[in-house]
């Protein structure tokens, strides 16, 4: 039966989370739900692959596509996950109040059984930023908050913060330019000792393992397992996988929200 | 590309102010513009050849730049900020010294033009400019008034800092090229200026500043006293000169060091030097008084000459204590204290507190040695060119062959008739636009002390000090330069190390001839060129841009193969099937 609850903000996951794994939108949906009643969600492209490669007509249309189903819902506030559609949406939806994940929880707490669950962990994890949103103190301010709560060691790399540098996959250069992508995912993960990265966005998670290195996503370490040297790292997901992962989330979405 | 005027617009800034190709602060300041990160770099690789290749190509003197030069740029070497500036000078003694070879030298000429040009004085400032002037195509004619070449470098500048042999090693590139070179010709005296004005097409007056200034205190004319300029004259040449052996040399600046250790050298027993100036207001150079002093040479700073004392041989000299030597607002305007007086015994003194331009010999002609155009040097007679000393300021050697180039460059201009003031902005040391930082883990390295012979040795003979560097210390000293340059974004960027030498020379390519769209597709759009650009360049929106017009060119499709994909992962991405827009719900949740 379908609760009478009104929408007052909604949590948009983003295609390359969906992709990479349903079940950490799906408790991360669970986690709001919890903490925040009023949360719905929407499974929609931002259509920011179109801007970056500069086909700004296209985006427009393709905006004004998730937009009214963010208006339908009558939200107020965005809550995203991905450093990307932080921006984008940040610009293109001058209505609503765009939160990023990372820097609402220190505001309303880590979910139920997760502080202190590594603290026996024999890893210590690299954090990655992104370089999209480098200028969002705020941002790298929350991931460190959520790591220490967890109780995972953490390495910082010479370039970090706001000084960051690009995982490689940033401007859409991947399929433009493979070769290149690879070596300025390589110069990256070399500014690292630890085999182990963290990053808090699911394409800069695939750049780093690209590169070499064991790597998760923030929500790897906040809703899965405590993760140690004997764990089993994610390796890529194959495209049918990856739209099988969305499909998948979409019925996820459907099921907690139903 | 059809560029927009708002992209051109924003591309124009980059290339106007992009600072890829400013020159690193040494060499801006550097009157010639030497390449120096260049040699110094290619000196620490070991590549000597290379290295003195580089220096020939803004200079014919480099032994004597790498001896002599009073090295302006070495107060601008960033390094300075660290500890200490680099050796620039020496390094390039260095590289004269293992590999300077005439057999390397260039000596092609342009096809001849006809024209003839005369200089007069055979310094540093007329070589240089009869070594370009004869280059481009043109027939030179040195005057000389003494018997041999090199102008105060010989004459002035005494042997054991700049030997003679390297003077006319060096110079014998001029006659190589075919350059004719009259000595013993005094221009005024054994042929007039006049004729020279007639007989070439143009004339460049170099004839420096040799009359020594005298101060007309009482006993100024007694036996004894001698001028500083006329005194190293006598010593180059040989000739006797007429000096005891209490010498007090009045002056305080580079000449009267020479002048001191000269004195030194033929065998004077006590030698005080006395100049108004003092602590840092000292004219001479730190490493001058230095050296002079490790001589046993004295000096009074502070003292200005009252008298000079003896019945008809010098006996001795009063001072009186000066108490300023330049009033408020920086002029020359020295006040004594008449009570405080000071004697030195003396059967010598010596006066080197400045030399003038001999210009009788222009005198009936319509020039003005010190009135020429700053920019051209050009004279009111309009084929008439004056730089070097004789403009009116007494220049370092570096500035005097800056001045020969200069020269050249109007007068050639002048023969083939073309404009004289035409892009001139940067000709001679202007100040650099770079914003270096040194980084903080650059570890301190003291800078490589010259080696000389020791004093003792220095006694009775005019053989050179300096020893020059040996290739360990070369390198030593080579190593320490920080390869001053800007292209900060390109250290940080794979993609523009990959696609260009600058951004600069990258948009001046799209605007010329068009690039790739690969490169602008390869942009990661992730602003670290931004964050390390002094000037906060958004290279990321110039990208960008280009896309968007390559966009619009291709029918609303990125003109990359490897984008076909992305066009279906949207269209899927918005597809029912993958999307999905829930509304809240507060069903009771299971798990937390
Ligand atoms: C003692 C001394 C030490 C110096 N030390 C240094 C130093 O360590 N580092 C440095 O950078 N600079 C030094 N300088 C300065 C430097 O030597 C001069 O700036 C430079 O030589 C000037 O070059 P120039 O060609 O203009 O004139 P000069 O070198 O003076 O040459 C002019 C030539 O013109 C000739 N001439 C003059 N009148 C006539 C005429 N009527 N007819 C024909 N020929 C004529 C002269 O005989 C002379 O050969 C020193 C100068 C002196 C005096
Ligand atoms: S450190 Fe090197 S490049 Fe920089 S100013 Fe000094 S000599 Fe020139
Ligand atoms: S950082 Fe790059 S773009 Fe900026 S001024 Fe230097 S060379 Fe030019
Ligand atoms: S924004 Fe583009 S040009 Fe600038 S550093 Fe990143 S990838 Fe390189």
């Amino acid at each position: 039966m379908k609760a009478k609850t009104k929408t007052k903000r909604v949590f948009i996951p983003g295609c390359s989370l969906s992709s990479y794994n349903p079940e950490l939108v799906e408790k991360t949906i669970k986690y709001l739900k919890n903490k925040l009643p009023g949360t719905g969600a929407i499974l929609k492209c931002c259509g920011k692959p179109t801007k970056a490669l500069g086909q700004y007509d296209e985006f427009k249309e393709r905006y004004a596509g998730l937009q009214k189903e963010i208006d339908a819902l009558g939200a107020d506030e965005i809550i995203v996950a991905c450093q990307s559609c932080y921006l984008t949406m940040s610009a293109s939806s001058p209505e609503q109040n765009v939160r990023s994940l990372w820097a609402l929880m220190p505001e309303i707490g880590m979910p139920e059984g997760t502080v202190g669950k590594a603290k026996d962990s024999d890893i210590t994890f690299g954090v990655h930023d992104s370089c999209s949103t480098r200028d969002r103190d705020d941002i790298h301010e929350g991931i460190r908050w959520i790591i220490e709560q967890l109780g995972y060691n953490t390495e910082e790399p010479p370039h970090t913060k706001g000084d960051t540098r690009c995982c490689g996959f940033g401007g859409m250069v991947v399929p433009a330019n493979p070769d290149l992508a690879q070596q300025i995912m390589e110069k990256r993960t070399d500014e690292f000792e630890t085999d182990y990265l963290v990053t808090y966005c699911a394409a800069c998670r695939a750049s780093m393992y690209k590169g070499g290195k064991k790597a998760v996503h923030i929500l790897d370490l906040i809703f899965g397992d405590v993760w140690t040297s004997e764990s089993d790292f994610p390796d890529l997901e194959g495209s049918v996988a990856s739209w099988v992962n969305r499909y998948k989330t979409k019925k996820k979405i459907q099921e907690v929200l139903s | 590309m059809q560029l927009t005027e708002k992209v051109l617009n924003e591309m124009n800034e980059v290339i106007d102010d992009c600072l890829a190709d400013e020159p690193p602060y040494c060499q801006a300041r550097c009157p010639l513009d030497i390449d120096v990160q260049g040699y110094i770099t290619l000196i620490r690789d070991g590549k000597y050849k290379e290295a003195i290749r580089l220096i020939r190509e803004k200079t014919i003197f480099p032994g004597v730049l790498g001896r002599v030069c009073a090295h302006p740029c070495e107060e601008e070497c960033k390094r300075g900020e660290l500890e200490e500036a680099l050796s620039i000078k020496n390094l390039k003694r260095f590289a004269a010294d293992m590999a300077d070879d005439p057999a390397d030298w260039d000596l092609s000429r342009k096809a001849e033009t006809g024209k003839k040009v005369a200089v007069i004085g055979a310094g540093p400032s007329g070589a240089v400019a009869a070594y370009h002037l004869q280059k481009e195509g043109h027939q030179v004619s040195i005057y000389e008034k003494l018997p041999e070449v090199g102008g105060m470098l010989r004459f002035g500048i005494p042997a054991y800092r700049l030997p003679h042999d390297i003077i006319d090693y060096e110079y014998s590139i001029l006659d190589k090229l075919g350059v004719e070179t009259h000595l013993n010709t005094e221009v005024g005296k054994d042929i007039e200026f006049a004729q020279l004005k007639e007989d070439f097409d143009a004339v460049y007056v170099a004839a420096g500043a040799h009359k020594g200034i005298m101060i007309p205190i009482d006993g100024a004319d007694l036996d004894g006293v001698l001028i500083g300029a006329d005194f190293l004259r006598d010593a180059a040449l040989g000739n006797e000169v007429e000096m005891g052996k209490k010498i007090v040399v009045i002056g305080g600046g580079n000449v009267a060091m020479d002048v001191a250790r000269t004195a030194w050298r033929l065998g004077a027993e006590e030698i005080n030097v006395a100049c108004l100036e003092s602590g840092n207001q000292i004219p001479a150079h730190s490493w001058e008084i230095e050296d002079a002093e490790e001589e046993g040479i004295i000096m009074n700073p502070g003292w200005g000459p009252k008298e000079i004392m003896g019945e008809d041989k010098v006996e001795g000299i009063s001072f009186k204590k000066c108490e300023q030597v330049f009033d408020n607002e920086g002029n020359f305007n020295p006040a004594y204290c008449e009570e405080t007086i000071r004697e030195l015994e003396a059967d010598t003194v010596i006066f080197a507190i400045g030399q003038r331009a001999e210009d009788s010999f222009v005198e009936a002609e319509d020039v003005e040695l010190n009135e020429t155009d700053e920019i051209t040097l050009q004279s009111e007679t309009e084929n008439v060119f004056v730089g070097g000393d004789c403009k009116g300021t007494p220049l370092l050697a570096v500035e005097a062959m800056s001045h020969g180039r200069k020269a050249a460059i109007s007068i050639d201009r002048y023969l083939k008739d073309e404009d004289l003031f035409e892009n001139r902005e940067n000709e001679g040391a202007y100040e650099s636009k770079l914003e270096k930082e040194i980084d903080p883990e650059e570890p301190v390295r003291r800078r490589v002390d010259m080696r000389m012979i020791d004093v003792e040795e220095r006694k009775n003979n005019f053989d050179e000090v300096e020893l020059g560097f040996n290739i360990a210390e070369a390198k030593g000293e080579a190593l320490r330069c920080l390869e001053c340059e800007c292209k900060e974004c390109i250290k940080d960027c794979l993609m523009l190390e990959k696609y260009c030498d600058s951004p600069k020379a990258l948009f001046q390519e799209v605007k010329d001839v068009g690039i790739d769209p690969l490169v602008y597709y390869s942009c990661n759009m992730c602003s670290q060129c931004t964050l390390v650009c002094p000037k906060e360049f958004e290279l990321k929106d110039r990208f960008m841009d280009l896309r968007k017009l390559a966009v619009k060119e291709n029918n609303g499709e990125s003109p990359i193969k490897g984008h076909k994909a992305i066009k279906w992962h949207q269209r899927l991405g918005f597809s029912k099937f993958f999307t999905t827009s829930q509304p809240a719900s507060d069903k009771e949740e299971d798990s937390k």
